[in-house]
């Protein structure tokens, strides 16, 4: 059994994770994920969807309920592999009397990382997350940028072939921001698999390959950024003006008119031509048409089963069972 | 390397806080004030010699008086200053390493790591005994070099005070740990701590106060169930005589002078003090395998219920 899981490709398979707290709630109602190895995976949600939860099991800092699958190939809690795992969790909490460079060689050493390759490990993950000038000041002279970047030092300081992160640019400025994705994308070439639990849509938009979103417990939506967003949510057809005058006719095609700027909410193309005609007919010129795709938001909002503001989709998406 | 790393850490967390550096101090005011006193063969000498009081009971020179400043450290130094001052400060600084442990997003890293819960929960447990080991080799240390050095009364078993005192902290620290996990309050598991200290020794002392009057039955349903009570719990009490035993210090009352206690004193008075003894005789004579392993038996016991709601607890 061991032999054949440890053949997946997959850094994370999660399979039917469940997660009850008390007998009422249920913060994860059999999630199934995949993570490819190499990969930079975002995992997505409203608050209470159960990502913190979903990133606990993942690092056997809660009890599943029921869960199987593998994480690099091994049980999930393997203790073994958990040495390969790296880990920055939300709202981290580190011991004020330690300095940069003692935490990061107490937690190397939890790590079971070698003392050499750990004082190699801390100096230069210092310097990337450039923290070098802070190494020996005591961590509770810390700004919180400064604990976040130590933090992800610390989730580093093993060499991980699996990086969970949790809110990672959480208290980072832009810079601070734009440094983390930098380095993420550094890892992802360096072949490092990253499981991104984060808020920040345009964070994930920018880094992530392939994105999961869980809604209530259950994954609503999964695939690679493109899957995800190639469907077309509306059109915008700019015209230069005269539109208004055809307001009445516009609404029974399903077009609303703003200004110069006619809105069709719908991704099927012989009804936008219909609508062109009509503007055509009536001796409107037409300066523009617009396709507008699915962003991330939209999908999450979606996945929430809220409509998606003025373009609303028609019935919400039920989660499918993935 | 991992153990290291713990013990390390509980070291450097203890040295943070400022009740370890109190009784440091207080070990050196100590260490300082037994250096001013010097005891002759004749004479008692304090600061150097500034004041002298005459008195052969404790001249270093004679078997008695050997025994009367051994007696002093292990029945008055150690038990007062380490084992209740020094032991309630611990209690008190302790108190809070399992909470800190547990809180979230120190626990997570922690569990993160490929160390397993009972392995870090144990790892823990011992590491926090680091504080208890180091106040107390420092205190025992440094008064037994006194002793050699300055009152030339060598005694290297007055050394087993350290194991013995991390001994009796560990009888309470379980208890503490069991609250803190239970209840991740540093405040819960000070108090309960300090309530089941005295509950560890009431059975002892209420088998005590039976026996004081002869002619109450010690085969009743009471005294059986205070026995079993008193047999079954951690025996802090033992910890002053089995140091006692060790250093040949012999009864406590030694400490002071026969003719002093027994000056006018009538047949009543005379006849208790006989009676105290005789009891601390009894104590001395008490098994030590069965004191201590009955205590470890008991907080074996303890540990393992905290560290099965440790492995159970989501964070």
């Amino acid at each position: 059994m061991v032999g054949l899981t440890e053949m997946t490709n997959w850094a994370v398979d999660l399979i039917e994770v469940r997660k009850t707290y008390g007998r009422r709630i249920q913060a994860l109602r059999g999630v199934n994920i995949q993570v490819g190895r190499g990969e930079i995976f975002g995992l997505l949600g409203p608050n209470g969807a159960g990502k913190t939860t979903l990133v606990k099991i993942m690092t056997t800092v809660v009890r599943p309920t029921q869960a199987a699958g593998t994480i690099l190939g091994r049980p999930i809690g393997h203790r073994g592999k958990l040495g390969r795992v790296g880990y920055l969790p939300e709202n981290h909490r580190y011991p004020p009397y330690l300095t940069g460079v003692q935490l990061l060689d107490y937690y190397g050493a939890l790590a079971k990382v070698p003392q050499g390759r750990r004082r190699e490990n801390a100096r230069r993950l210092l310097d990337r997350v450039s923290m070098t000038q802070w190494a020996d000041t005591r961590i509770d002279k810390y700004s919180k940028g400064m604990m976040q970047r130590l933090g992800l030092a610390q989730a580093l300081i093993n060499d991980p072939e699996l990086l969970v992160l949790d809110e990672p640019t959480d208290g980072l400025d832009p810079v601070g921001r734009r440094d983390v994705r930098e380095l993420l994308v550094e890892l992802k070439r360096a072949g490092t698999t990253i499981f991104l639990n984060s808020h920040l849509l345009s964070e994930v938009e920018r880094v992530c390959d392939r994105v999961s979103i869980l809604v209530e417990g259950l994954v609503a939506r999964q695939g690679t950024l493109r899957e995800l967003t190639e469907r077309t949510v509306e059109y915008r057809i700019t015209v230069s003006g005269g539109a208004e005058a055809l307001r009445g006719k516009l609404a029974i095609a399903g077009a609303t008119v703003e200004g110069s700027v006619v809105t069709l909410s719908t991704p099927d193309l012989g009804r936008v031509n219909e609508v062109v005609d009509l503007l055509r007919a009536a001796g409107v010129l037409i300066e523009a048409v617009e396709p507008r795709r699915f962003s991330l938001e939209d999908i999450l909002v979606q996945a929430m089963g809220r409509p998606l503001g003025r373009a609303a989709l028609g019935p919400a998406a039920t989660p499918p069972r993935v | 390397m991992q153990f290291w790393a713990l013990i390390v850490d509980a070291f450097r967390e203890s040295r943070d806080r400022k009740i370890f550096w109190v009784l440091v101090v207080m070990t050196f005011v100590i260490v300082a004030c037994m250096l001013c006193i010097g005891f002759e063969q004749d004479r008692v000498t304090f600061l150097f010699g500034a004041w002298e009081v005459e008195g052969a009971y404790y001249s270093p020179l004679s078997a008695i008086g050997r025994s009367h400043i051994i007696g002093l450290a292990v029945y008055l130094l150690v038990p007062v200053f380490l084992g209740w001052i020094g032991v309630i400060l611990m209690i008190v600084a302790t108190a809070n390493m399992f909470p800190n442990l547990m809180e979230r997003g120190a626990v997570d890293v922690l569990l993160a790591k490929p160390l397993g819960r009972p392995r870090l929960f144990l790892y823990k447990y011992l590491a926090g005994m680091t504080f208890v080991l180091f106040q107390a080799a420092l205190f025992v240390g440094s008064t037994f070099l006194v002793l050699g050095f300055r009152w030339r009364v060598w005694v290297p078993g007055y050394l087993l005070c350290i194991p013995l005192l991390v001994l009796l902290f560990s009888y309470l620290y379980c208890v503490s740990v069991l609250v803190a996990v239970r209840t991740r309050s540093a405040v819960a598991a000070t108090l309960v701590t300090l309530f089941a200290w005295v509950l560890f020794a009431a059975p002892a002392i209420a088998l005590d106060t039976y026996e004081q009057f002869p002619g109450m039955k010690q085969d009743n349903r009471m005294y059986r169930t205070l026995r079993t009570v008193a047999r079954i719990m951690p025996k802090t009490r033992d910890i002053p005589y089995l140091a006692a035993r060790w250093t040949n210090a012999g009864v406590s009352m030694d400490i002071f002078p026969r003719t002093v206690m027994e000056a006018g004193l009538d047949e009543e008075k005379r006849a208790q003090l006989e009676r105290a003894r005789e009891k601390e005789h009894d104590e001395l004579a008490k098994n030590p395998a069965f004191s201590i392993g009955s205590s470890l038996l008991f907080e074996a016991a303890v540990v393992v219920c905290a560290m099965w709601m440790f492995n159970r607890r989501d964070f």
